[in-house]
């Protein structure tokens, strides 16, 4: 079999924990070959491979639960904001671009600092450096400048994961018959 | 006696203020209670009970009141203050738009004069229609707008109520309403109806009718141009930004959820990486680990001048010793020599002071037996004369 010239690239790639997104051509060739790639991820270290429209990654059985759980409250905390700042949040993580200092402030005066400050990942300024250069390193935000960033589509794992949990629990508040 | 309109409407000016305050309760309670109208008035310091009922702005509900629905109406006008009719009672007028041009096209060639006012009432109701439909849009799209600035803190779950609703009881069956591609649509009856009359404005030989014809051909045609425009104020603008309100409030609501406890939620799954880099924010705290198993425990002395070399210590009861076990020695830097030789060390001046401090001891007597006599002894950087010097011991001792 004849692999494909983005072949080592997008296993190094999702084996690093990255999103692998529609506008690069390693993910326009992993869709070609889904169920190829699926299979080999499958096989090779019992990895699901995950593949929607907008971005492509690996889950696995072994997951790294609290940096996927330190990105929800990430994702919670800067809507949460956005949306008293009466601004469009969804707009805002589709099209806008963000500054540091912006994201500084909404968490120095967020509401939630009680929690912030419990977070190892996201307590402080350079905590939360480390985190954003995470979530480059992950193609969750795309760095443009040491200050600025904006959102790639992967922001959508984590802002279906609001939606799937709201309705959860409306269901699980509707009296039942 | 019949009130001058100029006395009703100048009083309505005068009594503005009281006049939208009673509006309001209406608004909001559905009439006006006979305290509500008293305390109203008294804040304002009128006294105008009598002429609200007398111009017969107000009538009375058993002992409440509520205003007559032509000035109701009117208020809403001047004010903009429409309540959204629902779709199911602007349907009402399908109906009787549906039946005066079922009668229209039935009779159009009998008695003149009902055809005439079957046209002027056709056109009368479905003009009531049309604003009846931009009200509700205008009045929706100014409700989205609020709703969606959020002035009234409304909670993220109302949000998401109040954006169903006004989805499910308001904008879908307003929309079907002003589907023009729908055969049971208003605005589908409203076309076949426009082009009934733009044939018979071409057909009719009567010229009033003709005319009367002509006036509701173009009336329909203004009517549909501004259906279409709330239909396209509808799909574009409304349902996509009450749609908007709706998910927004879901995200938002489930992030809250999850913000109450963070810790009590399965969150999505993500690969866990296993490679440090040396950039990794833990890298520090590794790197620190690593080196401090090399950590001594034990205290060690460093020497600043950092020549390398170990001190050279003077053992002078040791070489006494040797010396006293020796004596008499007849040439002491003779028996010096050769006590070096056998160690083998570099003897520097240092070493050779040292040894010859011995010879200042008191238990020692020193004797010259020829001064001319001299040796010669090399140290690493210098060369000594010295005296043939004979040890003995002291006879005091």
């Amino acid at each position: 079999m004849e692999y494909s010239k983005y072949h080592k690239t997008i296993v190094q790639s999702l084996l690093d924990g990255k999103f692998l997104l529609r506008n690069e051509p390693e993910f326009i060739e992993l869709r070609e070959k889904e169920e190829f790639y699926s299979e080999f991820f499958k096989a090779s270290f019992d990895y699901e491979l995950k593949v929607t429209t907008d971005y492509s990654y690996l889950i696995s059985s072994e997951t790294s639960e609290i940096t996927s759980r330190d990105i929800c409250i990430f994702f919670a905390l800067i809507c949460y904001e956005l949306d008293r700042d009466g601004k469009n949040f969804i707009d805002e993580l589709n099209y806008a671009e963000f500054e540091i200092s912006q994201v500084e402030n909404y968490f120095a005066n967020s509401a939630y600092i009680d929690l912030i400050h419990s977070n190892k990942q996201l307590k402080d300024k350079d905590s939360r450096k480390n985190f954003i250069n995470m979530l480059s390193r992950r193609s969750i935000i795309e760095k443009r400048s040491e200050e600025k960033f904006t959102f790639t589509p992967a922001y959508k794992v984590f802002i279906d994961f609001a939606r799937d949990l709201a309705r959860k629990r409306m269901e699980e508040q509707q009296p039942t018959a | 006696m019949r009130t001058e309109p100029k006395t009703i409407l100048y009083f309505l000016w005068h009594y503005y203020e009281p006049i939208q305050e009673l509006f309001d309760a209406q608004s909001r309670d559905g009439y006006i209670r006979k305290e509500t109208l008293k305390e109203i008035c008294g804040r304002h310091g009128h006294d105008i009970e009598g002429k609200l009922t007398e111009y017969k702005i107000l009538k009375n509900v058993n002992t409440d009141y509520e205003f007559r629905t032509v000035f109701y109406g009117l208020l809403e006008f001047i004010m903009n203050e429409f309540k959204p009719m629902l779709p199911e009672t602007i349907e009402k007028y399908h109906h009787s738009i549906s039946e005066l041009f079922r009668k229209i096209r039935k009779g159009v060639h009998e008695e003149k004069f009902i055809l005439m006012q079957r046209l002027t009432d056709l056109t009368s109701e479905t003009r009531d229609f049309s604003e009846g439909v931009e009200n509700n849009t205008l009045k929706l799209l100014a409700k989205t707008r609020e709703l969606k600035a959020n002035m009234e803190k409304v909670d993220y779950r109302d949000k998401i109520r109040k954006a169903s609703e006004w989805i499910e009881y308001y904008i879908l069956p307003m929309n079907k309403i002003l589907d023009i591609h729908h055969t049971s649509s208003i605005a589908n009856k409203l076309f076949e109806i426009a082009n009934f009359a733009n044939e018979k404005r071409l057909l009719v030989s009567e010229e009033q009718t003709r005319q009367a014809f002509e006036k509701l051909y173009y009336f329909l045609l203004q009517t549909n141009d501004d259906l279409l425009r709330q239909s396209k104020i509808l799909t574009n603008e409304l349902l996509p930004l009450i749609e908007r309100i709706r998910t927004e409030s879901i995200i938002l609501s489930g992030f809250i959820e999850f913000l109450k406890d963070p810790f009590d939620v399965p969150v999505p799954q993500m690969l866990k990486t296993s490679r440090d880099m040396v950039y990794n924010r833990h890298m520090e705290l590794n790197a620190t680990e690593f080196w401090e198993q090399f950590e001594r425990v034990e205290k060690v002395y460093i020497n600043e001048a950092g020549s390398g070399k170990p001190a050279w210590l003077f053992d002078r009861e040791a070489y006494k010793d040797k010396l006293d076990k020796s004596l008499p020695v007849e040439d002491f830097f003779d028996f010096l020599g050769t006590e070096w030789n056998e160690k083998q060390e570099v003897f520097d001046e240092e070493k050779f002071f040292a040894f010859t401090t011995l010879l200042f001891e008191e238990d020692l007597k020193l004797e010259f037996p020829d001064k001319s006599s001299q040796h010669r002894i090399r140290t690493e950087n210098m060369t000594y004369r010295v005296p043939k010097i004979k040890v003995d011991k002291n006879g005091i001792f």
